[in-house]
């Protein structure tokens, strides 16, 4: 169907998304060839891949994607874990699922910078409740957020405790889905619990683990506000994931030509560690189908 | 439309009865702006309130976190926006926004209020390029706070002169700071021997100066502390400081657990409290400690302690001093108050500068506590009356007299002003907390500081980044 | 393990990431009525019983002593309400364009586009030395009706279709959002300067949030009038009624329950966006997000002032979360997870 009318409805959103979305990335990729300070007023200058090489030398910038790749990683494994884990108990109807799903949502619905601000509370060296709990175990006053292990640790944790209801909520919905006959073959045949979670259950979840594990990881990529609230990035640079460092050589030293460089770097990271993903991944679902 | 929502929101606190409006500013609505309060926000918001009723003018004021002040201002006033009609920064950022600011009207330049300024604070920090940019509203300088009451106790008197060997009395050299520290920590009289801010982002570096200062601010050689006054090399690695970084870190002994992550806005309630035996701070502790701690009655301030030795970059070794050189550090200069150019409302906004840092309010600010107004004119000092409302004699005397001593102080160390100050503070702060918590040996940590800080100097311009330097230390231009 | 035991290691498993959900919210809940000693003296749990609630941190925030409260919350109330509407409005709208209509897209017209679009304004704004934002317009009133008069030629190579559109929409939400957030404000800096004002309005954070927005309106959309079906339109075009009549009176309150979770979804992310506000804002229109970032910074042990902030983000998505949860329940939107 080929009304001239469909054009009424898909340009408002078209032209929207490629005003605010894609043309700032012209100017901006334009900016990045350039070195243009506020502070001091230095007037533009044309340097090529000068920023871009700066970049790439500068170990700060390795350091964020290591702290930044090691978060997401190990926090979206135990998102998936944890996740699917609860999707199955819930998926088996043990009591209270109505009222753990509906709990189970609200850390996702939560600003991360609240996340964020509550955590600071928690994880007080001193005064919080986490310190308590350790206190129990004999470990007194933890470095929680002052010694790098222990805030990427504890910035895993935090992840981990709002993202897992995302997964939940699409395994949940993904278990719904499976077709009942391959089930009821396999209670016949009395095939134990394990066995059919093994060859069963998880085989025919792989496309959406594998979907699910990519949305988690790339939306992993971008943390931000958790870490600018928790640590500023510290110790040192320690917790500095890329978004911040990004932003800090923006707004904090003004240096608009590298940061653009940076950003346009950040995006060839994400879809380099894409598309490296979904390659693994597609071999991993087909293996499995055979 | 949301102005419309707001006045909607506010009618029922509106309580304006006003006979006469002088000057008259009806209509005018300034937008001020600082840091998250309660420190220097209150001061702004009771001053607001007293220019409102008296001009019949509107005053909206936002706040943002310190860290957000530079990039707000900055992008504003590059951008001409308009946005902010008076703005409350620190000194050290005057080299970069002083393009952008208006220069203060000539009547306030002169008269009872203009002398009444202590000559520091007028002459060093209020003016950039031959003019006066900006008004002081606070004066900073870091201090040593200590309790009377454990320091007088004859007990902890004779204990620590059998241990230690001289009197118990408030510290003059750096080695002295740190027996007692450990003292106290080890006794039972008091929690913790001492705190001091380690945390990056909550304004750890000054108290690192702090140190810093007594060991490099060489009285042979003005100007040298933080480069060289010839060649703007970087000093920050010479051995002078690598001795303070060695003493900032050996404080965590004595300072509470988790004091890693203390800002300055920690350190305060700590000493008030009653959990520490001192603290270095500014003056703030001070009135914390008299009007909302539990210390009161036994708040004492003395001076920064110095050092008998300071390290001498042209020769490459240790001055040696009879007596310990006090160098107090003025840290952070004192909250400013400036009018960008892009304002549209100038005559109104100075009139509210005026009004804030004219002797009766800001007399009035320097005794509440938490507005983060500190003494700074000659009337503050002298004045002893107002004190007493929440200190005890004793109280006020020792607190007046080592501020006024660390501004007459002939070895008084000036703080760092330098266009791109972010620039340089970012590194320093960054390898600082890795010296601090371990990651890196402190000669290490100082190389790369001063490594970056050259290659910004060279990025920035040497010539021109030497001369505001020299400029900003008191010293003549090269030539 | 039997499969008793394993139920009942999942129950197990549930009730303890229970308690791990709730514990982080119980507490903020009750920090916001402790009095200061019931911080400083360490951990306190259970209002009453470890110490004696008080009302005095919500008093002093509602005040203003503690700063403007009131202005963030409007601007977050209204930016998002605003942006909400919008992106779910033109979200569906395309979104039930690449349900029922066939696109085709050749993929050398889309090429000419991005090089007539990126050569144009290097040539205009380096060598003409034109304004960015008049450079950009000219882009786009040039380069676009170019590329849709190339797609109608027949060009060869290879021609996406309806799927390829949707996963370009979708895929914005793959950008790190820093990278266009930064773009967008170098963008918003250029048209201040030429004139029109967009930093820090009213309009420029809706255009923004609205663009924000959009991706997940398609995506959720898309999957929510694939249910709707087809016949009871089919039947309304033979009486001859225009489709966006059909659109506006048949299928958006037909898939109701869809617009409504959808809303919710979008609106949950917008509220709670926090890296756009923080550059694209100032002092007019802080959002919510940024006021509580600021809490952090001079407040030191102050938790109560911090966790009465914190609730006033918290509850409203808490309120949309159940409801969104309750929704679930009653299977109305299992279909679109898929």
């Amino acid at each position: 169907m080929n009304d001239r009318v469909k054009h009424i409805f898909i340009w408002p959103a078209f032209l929207l998304v490629l005003v605010i979305t894609l043309f700032p990335l012209i100017y901006a990729l334009t900016v990045s060839f350039q070195t243009i300070r506020i502070v001091p007023p230095t007037p533009a200058r044309f340097v090529g891949l000068d920023n871009y090489g700066d970049i790439l030398a500068n170990a700060r910038f390795w350091g964020a994607i290591g702290t930044t790749a090691t978060i997401v990683i190990f926090s979206v494994v135990l998102q998936y874990v944890i996740g699917l884990s609860v999707a199955l108990a819930l998926h088996h109807n043990v009591p209270g699922a109505s009222l753990f799903r509906v709990t189970f949502l609200l850390p996702m619905f939560l600003a991360p910078v609240c996340v964020a601000l509550i955590a600071k509370m928690i994880f007080h060296p001193v005064l919080g409740p986490a310190n308590e709990f350790f206190t129990m175990f004999g470990l007194e006053n933890l470095p929680f957020l002052t010694d790098p292990n222990f805030a990427i640790a504890v910035l895993i944790a935090i992840e981990t405790w709002q993202w897992t209801p995302f997964v939940v909520l699409l395994m949940l919905a993904g278990l719904q889905g499976l077709p009942a006959e391959v089930f009821e073959a396999a209670s016949v045949d009395n095939v134990s619990a394990w066995r059919r979670f093994c060859d069963i259950t998880f085989p025919m979840l792989l496309p959406l683990s594998a979907a699910v594990i990519f949305i988690r990881l790339i939306e992993g990529f971008k943390i931000i506000d958790t870490v600018f609230v928790l640590t500023g990035g510290g110790p040192g640079t320690s917790t500095e994931t890329l978004t911040l460092f990004a932003y800090n050589e923006g707004f904090k030293k003004f240096n608009i030509g590298m940061t653009s460089a940076l950003s346009f770097l950040f995006l060839i990271v994400v879809i380099v560690f894409g598309t490296l993903y979904l390659a693994g991944a597609r071999k991993l679902t087909q293996r499995y189908e055979q | 439309m949301k102005k419309l929502l707001m006045s909607v929101a506010a009618l029922p606190l509106a309580t304006m009865t006003h006979a006469e409006c002088l000057p008259d500013y009806t209509g005018v609505t300034l937008t001020i702006s600082t840091q998250n309060g309660p420190y220097v926000a209150s001061a702004l918001r009771t001053a607001a309130d007293s220019w409102e009723a008296k001009t019949c003018g509107e005053v909206n004021l936002v706040e943002f976190p310190f860290g957000e002040l530079y990039p707000k201002f900055l992008t504003a006033m590059s951008q001409q926006t308009g946005d902010f009609d008076v703005i409350g920064f620190i000194p050290a950022w005057v080299p970069d926004f002083a393009p952008y600011l208006s220069t203060m009207p000539a009547e306030m330049q002169q008269g009872d209020a203009w002398d009444d300024l202590h000559p520091v604070y007028r002459e060093r920090l209020m003016s950039w390029g031959g003019e006066i940019k900006s008004a002081t509203m606070d004066g900073d300088m870091h201090m040593l706070n200590y309790r009377a009451d454990l320091f007088e106790d004859p007990d902890n008197m004779s204990a620590f002169k059998a241990e230690y060997g001289y009197d118990l009395a408030a510290p003059v050299t750096w080695d002295q700071y740190y027996d007692i520290a450990a003292f106290f920590n080890a006794s039972d009289a008091v929690d913790y021997g001492t705190a001091e801010a380690y945390a990056r982002g909550g304004q750890q570096f000054w108290y690192f100066f702090s140190h810093a200062a007594s060991y490099t601010n060489n009285p042979n050689n003005p100007g040298s502390m933080f480069f060289d006054p010839e060649t703007m090399d970087a000093q920050i690695n010479n051995a002078g400081w690598l001795r303070a970084l060695e003493d900032y870190k050996r404080g965590l002994d004595f300072n509470p657990p988790g004091s890693l992550n203390n800002g300055s806005g920690d350190v305060r309630p700590l000493y008030a409290g009653g959990t520490v035996a001192m603290n270095l701070d500014w003056a703030d502790s001070g009135i914390l400690g008299a009007t909302e701690g539990s210390i009161a009655g036994n708040v004492r301030t003395a001076m920064l302690p110095g050092a008998t030795q300071i390290w001498n970059h042209v020769s490459g070794d240790w001055d040696e001093f009879n007596a310990p050189v006090a160098s107090p550090f003025l840290a952070f200069g004192g909250w400013q108050l400036a009018v960008p150019s892009d304002s549209a409302n100038q005559e109104a906004a100075w009139s509210y500068v005026a009004e804030l840092t004219s002797p009766e309010l800001s007399g009035e600010a320097i005794v509440t506590a938490n507005t983060g107004v500190n003494p700074y004119r000659l009337s503050h000092y002298d004045d002893i009356e107002k004190w007493l409302s929440i200190f005890t004699e004793e109280e006020a005397r020792s607190y007046l007299a080592a501020q006024r001593a660390s501004l007459d102080a002939p070895n008084v160390a000036l703080d760092l002003r330098l266009p791109g100050f972010f620039s340089y503070t970012e590194i320093l702060e960054i390898e600082l907390s890795k010296a601090l918590a371990g990651q890196v040996e402190p000669q290490e940590a100082l190389d790369t500081i001063a490594a970056e800080w050259d290659k910004l100097t060279d990025e920035f311009g040497r010539d021109s980044q030497l001369a505001a330097y020299r400029a900003s230390m008191g010293l003549p231009a090269l030539n | 393990m039997s499969r008793e035991g394993f139920r009942k290691a999942g129950f197990l498993l549930s009730l303890f990431w229970l308690v791990l959900c709730i514990f982080p919210l119980w507490w903020v809940l009750v920090t916001a009525f402790k009095p200061p000693l019931a911080v400083s003296g360490g951990a306190t749990y259970v209002p009453f019983f470890d110490f004696q609630p008080t009302l005095q941190a919500f008093r002093d925030a509602f005040s203003g002593i503690r700063g403007d409260f009131y202005g963030p919350i409007i601007s977050s109330v209204l930016i998002s309400i605003v942006s909400t509407a919008l992106a779910v409005l033109l979200g569906s709208m395309a979104a039930y364009a690449l349900i029922r209509f066939t696109f085709s897209i050749r993929l050398l017209a889309g090429l000419l586009f991005g090089v007539l679009a990126i050569g144009g304004f290097v040539v205009m704004t380096e060598l003409w030395d034109m304004a960015v934002p008049y450079a950009l317009l000219i882009v786009l009133f040039v380069a676009l009706p170019a590329a849709v008069w190339a797609n109608g030629r027949n060009l060869p190579g290879p021609v996406m279709g309806n799927d390829d559109v949707t996963f370009w929409f979708v895929s914005q939400r793959m950008f790190p959002p820093i990278v266009s957030a930064f773009a967008l404000f170098l963008l918003y800096a250029e048209t201040g300067k030429a004139g029109l004002r967009l930093l820090d309005t009213f309009g420029g954070m809706v255009l923004a949030y609205t663009a924000f927005g959009l991706p997940f309106a398609v995506w959720l959309m898309r999957d929510f009038f694939e249910s709707v079906p087809v016949e009871v339109e089919e039947a309304a075009m033979v009486d001859d009624i225009g489709r966006m009549r059909i659109f506006a009176q048949i299928v958006l309150p037909m898939s109701l329950p869809g617009l409504i979770a959808t809303s919710m979804v979008v609106l949950a992310f917008i509220w709670n966006e926090f890296l756009f506000a923080l550059l694209l804002t100032s002092s007019k229109w802080q959002t919510l997000p940024i006021l509580l970032a600021g809490q952090n910074s001079s407040r030191g042990d102050e938790w109560w002032a911090v966790s009465v902030a914190t609730l006033i983000s918290i509850i409203p998505m808490i309120l949309v979360a159940t409801f969104l949860g309750r929704m679930m329940r009653s299977g109305m939107l299992s279909g679109s997870i898929k």
